[in-house]
């Protein structure tokens, strides 16, 4: 549900219209206290939208659970076990409550989900779900983070040069990268970085700078040394489409009428780019943000497998073969949880951002 | 300021388009100038090359003289201490022309800021009085407001403020009341009138619109086809005019005391494109008086001590 774009804005409160004194310092004080009503329409509308993400997960947990389930028979396995007892078969059939329907064992999962039980893992040893998904989730964090930070950084650094410097050679060679960016799929893109660090760089000098595989956080060196190459993957392709989309924002502001004003007004180019235009820039970029963020939490199955990274991607291709419900439900949930709720977070920024849209 | 043979070129793919045609043009402090013409006939194109606000693909040559100095030479350092405060400018869509993330005070302020070293708290109070000034009701309400929170004559009144923030010796007014519902035009054109003489700079008035110069501009200059075609005193133009083009123009106003059904007089065909290489008068193949002489561009000359026509055919036209 977008925010709805408005021409009017709230009225001030009398109290602050009376306060008007011409004061800077005080003026921009008094907005942040006036700014109050205005806050509590964000509050309500950040409470409505929370309501209503429930049955947006009621309904998305349901989809999985009955595909998961009817995608596989976990007593199928046992079916070839010779040396297994008929208590196994009881124990399995218990465990996933297989005499029942499928939507009765959803109101059960769910029941239990709402109490804040996830279930237990199966094929992890009998763990609750809620303690692995929360370790996992954290490992995927370690490279998801620095990667969105590096994305947002650079892409608004590429973006605004590529656009100011348009059909420049600089702006050619930013375009055309970003173009083999997009092309280049993600596994073929970490196996060249695993082949130039873990071989060939090491057949030239001798000396292996990063770690190829596996998670090492021993220190914050090994940390780098294990980390840097999953990251510049996972950034490598969104970096791409984002500089791009920064670069179509920056160029359309660029162009608009009130960036020539600001020149006539006498503005050194630089506030002109940066102040006047950037800050407009930026305002379509946020919903990329946001979702590009929530999927980098959410695990790359592809990174996080050729790494050897245990984090929430790797889990979930080893959770589905071993049809192991409860952990991907779990993984489901934590994946619905953060494309919602950096969607929500999206839009608040939206109203930061841009005055002319309010909530209501 | 001082105008002399300015010529606008754009490269483009079908050729280059000579926007504009050498160019004369001056205005005396404190003077008011109107600039008339079709669309495409260059005036918007004049006003920007003198302020160097063109894209950067666009060739300019010629001069443009203010107080002794070429600007088109100038440094862009010294160029942006001339802009916003030297020459300001009012652009003609005032729905655009002002940045959608600021408030309209933050805009005149960061406006003052920008040319002299005045604090915050200051800049704010002076914004403040420029909003009442222009008109604006509950002025130190409205400048905490946002672009999108003004109507549109309001938002062209908050342009005219920050125009003459800083008391510019020219003001160059775009096309200001064209993007304007017609009953407000009258009023922002009494606004821009009434600061320009309270501030004492020159305006520089472009439209397309004779009606709004006739009261207001001292001397009037009628561009067609990227060239001056008739410069004077508004009278002169409006009275003794001795250019077919402005003649046609003129018939073109509608007219109050018009009989009932009579049509609207129209000047026939269409201006030549910018891409033109052609030789002859740009006008020949509008005008009623072309005959074989308008085979060549004419001069501008001078039919009476400080009034210009470009034409072959001046002595019939003044018949």
């Amino acid at each position: 549900m977008p925010p709805a774009l408005s021409t009017a804005r709230p009225m001030l409160s009398t109290a602050r219209a009376k306060r008007g004194t011409g004061d800077w310092r005080l003026e921009t004080r008094l907005k942040w206290l006036g700014g109050w009503v205005h806050m509590t329409g964000v509050f309500a509308y950040a409470v409505r939208r929370i309501f209503t993400t429930i049955p947006l997960l009621v309904a998305a947990t349901f989809v999985v659970f009955v595909l998961v389930s009817i995608s596989g028979d976990p007593l199928a396995r046992l079916a070839t076990c010779t040396t297994c007892s008929d208590a196994a078969y009881d124990r399995l059939i218990d465990l996933y409550e297989l005499d029942k329907p499928i939507p009765l064992r959803y109101v059960g999962w769910i029941t239990d989900a709402a109490t804040g039980d996830l279930g237990t893992s199966t094929s992890l040893g009998e763990k609750p779900v809620a303690g692995i998904v929360a370790e996992r989730l954290w490992n995927t964090a370690l490279l998801a983070v620095p990667s969105f930070l590096l994305i947002a950084f650079l892409a608004v650094v590429l973006g605004v040069f590529s656009a100011i410097k348009q059909y420049s050679i600089g702006d050619y060679l930013v375009t055309g990268a970003s173009f083999v960016g997009i092309a280049m799929p993600t596994f073929f893109f970490g196996l060249l970085l695993q082949a130039f660090w873990g071989v060939w760089w090491q057949d030239w000098t001798g000396w292996k700078p990063f770690y190829v595989t596996g998670k090492h956080v021993a220190s914050f060196g090994d940390y780098l040394a294990s980390a840097t190459l999953p990251i510049i993957t996972l950034t490598i392709v969104l970096l791409a489409t984002e500089s791009r989309f920064q670069r179509a924002a920056m160029l359309e502001v660029i162009g608009s009428d009130y960036i020539r004003t600001a020149r006539a007004k006498g503005l050194s180019e630089r506030r002109v780019i940066f102040k006047h235009a950037l800050r407009n820039a930026l305002i379509p970029l946020v919903t990329l943000w946001a979702l590009d963020f929530a999927g980098l939490l959410g695990g790359s199955v592809i990174t996080e497998t050729i790494f050897a990274w245990p984090g929430l991607g790797q889990l979930l291709v080893s959770a589905l073969p071993n049809l192991d419900l409860d952990l991907v439900m779990g993984l489901v949930m934590v994946a619905a949880l953060l494309t919602i709720s950096f969607n929500l977070l999206a839009d608040l920024l939206y109203g930061v951002l841009d005055p002319r849209i309010r909530y209501d | 300021m001082e105008v002399q043979g300015l010529t606008v070129e754009f490269p483009t793919e079908d050729g280059l388009v000579r926007a504009v045609r050498g160019v004369d043009m001056h205005i005396a402090e404190g003077e008011v100038l109107g600039i008339v013409g079709e669309s495409g006939s260059g005036k918007s194109v004049t006003a920007l090359a003198t302020m160097r606000l063109l894209p950067k693909r666009a060739q300019v040559s010629g001069q443009v003289l203010f107080e002794g100095r070429d600007l088109l030479t100038l440094s862009d350092r010294a160029m942006r201490g001339v802009r916003g405060s030297d020459i300001a400018m009012i652009f003609q869509d005032p729905m655009t022309a002002l940045n959608p993330v600021f408030t309209v005070g933050e805009q005149i302020v960061e406006m003052i800021r920008a040319h002299a070293p005045v604090g915050k708290p200051l800049a704010w109070k002076r914004t403040v009085e420029l909003l009442d000034l222009v008109g604006i009701s509950e002025p130190s309400r409205r400048a905490r407001q946002y672009p999108h929170e003004f109507s549109g004559g309001m938002r062209q009144r908050a342009m005219i403020a920050m125009a003459v923030a800083n008391r510019p010796k020219l003001l160059i007014a775009d096309e200001p009341t064209t993007a304007l519902d017609v009953t407000i035009q009258a009023q922002v054109m009494e606004v821009i009138t009434e600061v320009q003489k309270a501030v004492g700079s020159a305006l520089l008035l472009i439209t397309h619109d004779l009606g709004l110069v006739a009261g207001i501009a001292h001397r009037v200059q009628v561009m067609y086809a990227g060239r001056v075609f008739e410069n004077g005193a508004t009278d002169e133009i409006f009275y003794r005019s001795v250019n077919p083009y402005t003649k046609g123009l003129l018939r073109s106003i509608p007219r109050l005391d018009a009989k009932e059904k009579t049509r609207l007089y129209t000047i026939p065909g269409l201006p030549p494109s910018g891409l033109s290489r052609n030789e002859a008068c740009p006008f020949r193949p509008r005008c009623e008086f072309a005959d074989a002489v308008c085979g060549t561009v004419p001069e501008l000359v001078e039919v009476v001590p400080g009034h210009q026509s470009r034409c072959h055919h001046t002595q019939e036209v003044s018949m």
